[in-house]
């Protein structure tokens, strides 16, 4: 069956009346229509085609957010090949570090060729030269000139997008997505907030122009993340919609340019992770939304990460003065594997939130209290989409159990690309093993408790569990080997923090437990740029672990919420939380 | 930025403090402060100082620039060489 991609593009490349729109940090827009981005790719695809570029080979890119980027992704669909986005190395941050992931992922996306921002290359020289069979990175304008190409017709199966995801472990993997998996996360999304035309519109529908709704996204999401690619791009493709694209680093530095610009664009869809709405809440000064009306924005989706139902009132809360409506806040849930999106709140309602008893849910059981932890809702599975919690053999759990969660749908990964046993730990009778630990409740609504995959989230950002304890290991007064690292989700947290359990060395600690924690908090933050939101330093050969030695991560985590680790104490946040969770300290 | 104006050290030294402050670290400033360590920022902090830099200074870091930058006073000494280019 031919893909729908094609179509689309012929659609968008017809299109000079929509287009997206590129801000920068100092708010200075550039719009470029949908007609002249998909000939600027056509242009690129000849290049690539002239290359020798077939239809199901990989295309590396590592660009910034920009034309540049969308001219390559683009132009690489048209050609029928799969595009590899890959994290441009950012600014002041550990180079030798970066160049060693962005080896390793060339490694495994195995590219025909890598498409690059001329800036860049010189960054990417060693990366690249690492690469066998050999490849060559160029520039588009390196690009051979040759006459601009039509969409090529592929059939739907073929490769579509390689989306590197931090998988079960932290260490990033590439996803492989067929056309189809990429044409139905499009549709359905965009099947969630249709266009509404002048007369078919409902009449209570809240409208810019009289009767009308026409849907505009603003985003700052990284383009080689799913959320902002698969999420925010592709949807805007097959409308075609207008869009509105921000560099990561600018929200970062500037978090008010998020909010600023949904106003100007007067945008009707805009997401982000929970970290982004506490940075939002955190750093935005009241003067720099003068004149800001956020009344456009109808969907202001929240997921990446586990969301936190304090951030997102607060936020709330604080932005209605400038017309941001409570209701537009979705919690959603999704992960690569399964292509993106699985489950959706209810739009136009507030975030389901519900309290549960603390000890219970340590235990494996969600029952309601009304002085438990609070824990957000995130949905229904989309159509098309089933969701289950189960137990370690597997078998499904029923309502109120916590289990990892497992998924089932129409656009899941064909599998990890080139990693069949990878493949084989988490796909399984087309049930994908989401690594999340969760419950549903009576309704069938999901929510989740916390993660069984060692995978740490802190800021936005995806690490590897052994990276860090690799870090605060070296640091002397530390048992070799004897650190976790785990992220969580603190009650009344704004985000996931990191915690680090640190088992201190046999024999006296020199300077004090307080000392040991502080430098392991500084190694972490020297070596991986991460601040550890709490340190607890245990005994020797108190973290769990399984018969052959494995850390068991998960299980710290349970044991150290449940105050069963014995420990020397730790930094500001002394030891572990009691049950009851009013303990901690912020 | 005027060239005739030229920005003192000791304007370089407030400005920085003032965004140091903005990212959490309240203490005065000295050239050997380490920007990781000591500052503690971590790598969300570091881009947002590089940016405010940039827009405060109305310079451009480069990639070059950043890599030599780990201390306070290596972050001086370029915004001086930039300022007075």
């Amino acid at each position: 069956m031919t893909d729908a991609l094609g179509g689309w593009l012929r659609g968008a490349a017809r299109r000079a009346d929509r287009g997206v729109t590129f801000v920068d940090r100092r708010e200075r827009e550039h719009q470029a229509p949908w007609s002249e981005l998909v000939a600027r790719a056509a242009l690129v695809a000849g290049g690539l085609m002239e290359l020798g570029v077939e239809a199901g080979d990989r295309v590396a890119l590592v660009f910034p957010t920009g034309e540049g980027f969308l001219a390559a992704f683009l132009g690489t669909l048209i050609v029928g090949a799969a595009p590899a986005p890959l994290p441009p190395p950012s600014r002041l941050g550990n180079l030798d570090e970066q160049q060693r992931r962005l080896a390793a992922m060339l490694g495994a996306a195995a590219p025909r060729l890598v498409l690059a921002d001329a800036p860049l290359l010189p960054l990417l020289r060693e990366p690249v030269a690492a690469i066998r069979p050999a490849v060559r990175a160029w520039t588009l304008d390196e690009l051979p000139r040759a006459a601009s190409v039509a969409p090529v017709e592929v059939d739907e199966e073929t490769l579509g997008l390689v989306q590197f995801s931090s998988g079960t472990t932290g260490t990033p993997k590439p996803v492989a997505l067929s056309r189809r998996a990429l044409a139905v996360q499009a549709r359905l999304l965009n099947s969630l907030w249709p266009d509404v035309e002048a007369n078919g519109g409902a009449p209570h529908e809240r409208s810019e122009h009289s009767g009308n709704l026409v849907h505009r996204g603003f985003s700052w999401l990284p383009l080689h993340h799913d959320m902002g690619l698969v999420g925010c791009v592709l949807p805007a493709l097959e409308r075609p919609a207008d869009m509105w694209l921000l560099p990561p680093e600018a929200f970062v530095a500037k978090p008010a340019l998020w909010l600023r610009g949904i106003s100007r664009a007067r945008a009707t869809v805009s997401v982000g992770p929970t970290f982004a709405y506490a940075r939002a809440l955190r750093r935005i000064r009241d003067e720099e939304l003068d004149g800001v009306d956020l009344s456009s924005w109808r969907h202001a989706l929240c997921g990446a990460e586990a969301v936190s139902p304090q951030t997102l009132d607060a936020f709330a809360d604080r932005f209605a003065r400038w017309g941001f409506r409570r209701e537009a806040l979705t919690a959603v849930y999704g992960l690569a594997e399964a292509g993106l999106a699985v489950t959706f709140g209810a739009l136009d309602a507030p975030v389901a939130v519900d309290r549960f008893d603390r000890r219970a849910l340590l235990a494996g059981r969600a029952v309601a209290d009304p002085e438990g932890r609070e824990i957000a809702g995130v949905g229904m599975p989309l159509p098309g989409f089933a969701v289950s919690a189960r137990d370690d053999e597997g078998r499904e759990l029923p309502p109120g159990r916590v289990g990892t969660i497992w998924v089932r749908g129409p656009s899941l990964m064909d599998g990890y690309l080139g990693d069949a046993a990878a493949t084989a730990r988490v796909l399984r009778d087309g049930w994908l093993d989401t690594g999340d630990l969760g419950f549903l409740d009576a309704g069938g609504e999901l929510f989740l408790v916390g993660r069984s995959k060692d995978l740490v989230i802190v800021r936005g950002r995806n690490h590897a569990p052994e990276e860090i304890e690799e870090a605060a290991a070296s640091v002397e007064g530390v048992r070799p080997g004897g650190v976790a690292a785990v992220g969580w989700l603190p009650e009344r947290a704004a985000e996931e923090e990191l915690l680090l359990l640190v088992e201190r060395a046999r024999g006296d600690v020199i300077d004090g437990v307080a000392a040991l924690a502080s430098a392991c908090r500084d190694a972490v933050r020297a070596r991986i740029g991460v601040e550890a939101g709490r340190v607890a330093v245990l005994d020797p050969g108190t973290l769990p672990r399984t018969s052959s030695g494995k850390l068991r991560r998960g299980e710290a985590l349970r044991r150290w919420l449940a105050g069963e680790l014995a420990g020397a104490g730790g930094d500001s946040a002394i030891g572990a939380p009691s049950p009851a969770g009013s303990a901690e300290q912020g | 930025m005027d060239p005739a104006a030229a920005i003192s050290p000791g304007e370089i030294r407030g400005t920085l403090a003032e965004i140091a402050s903005r990212l959490g670290y309240r203490g005065s400033l000295s050239p050997e402060l380490r920007l990781v360590e000591d500052l503690r920022l971590d790598s969300v902090g570091i881009l947002t100082l590089a940016v405010e830099v940039e827009d405060r200074f109305r310079i451009c870091l480069d990639a070059a620039d950043e890599a030599a930058i780990r201390t306070v006073g290596d972050l001086e000494r370029i915004l001086r060489a930039k300022l007075e280019a």
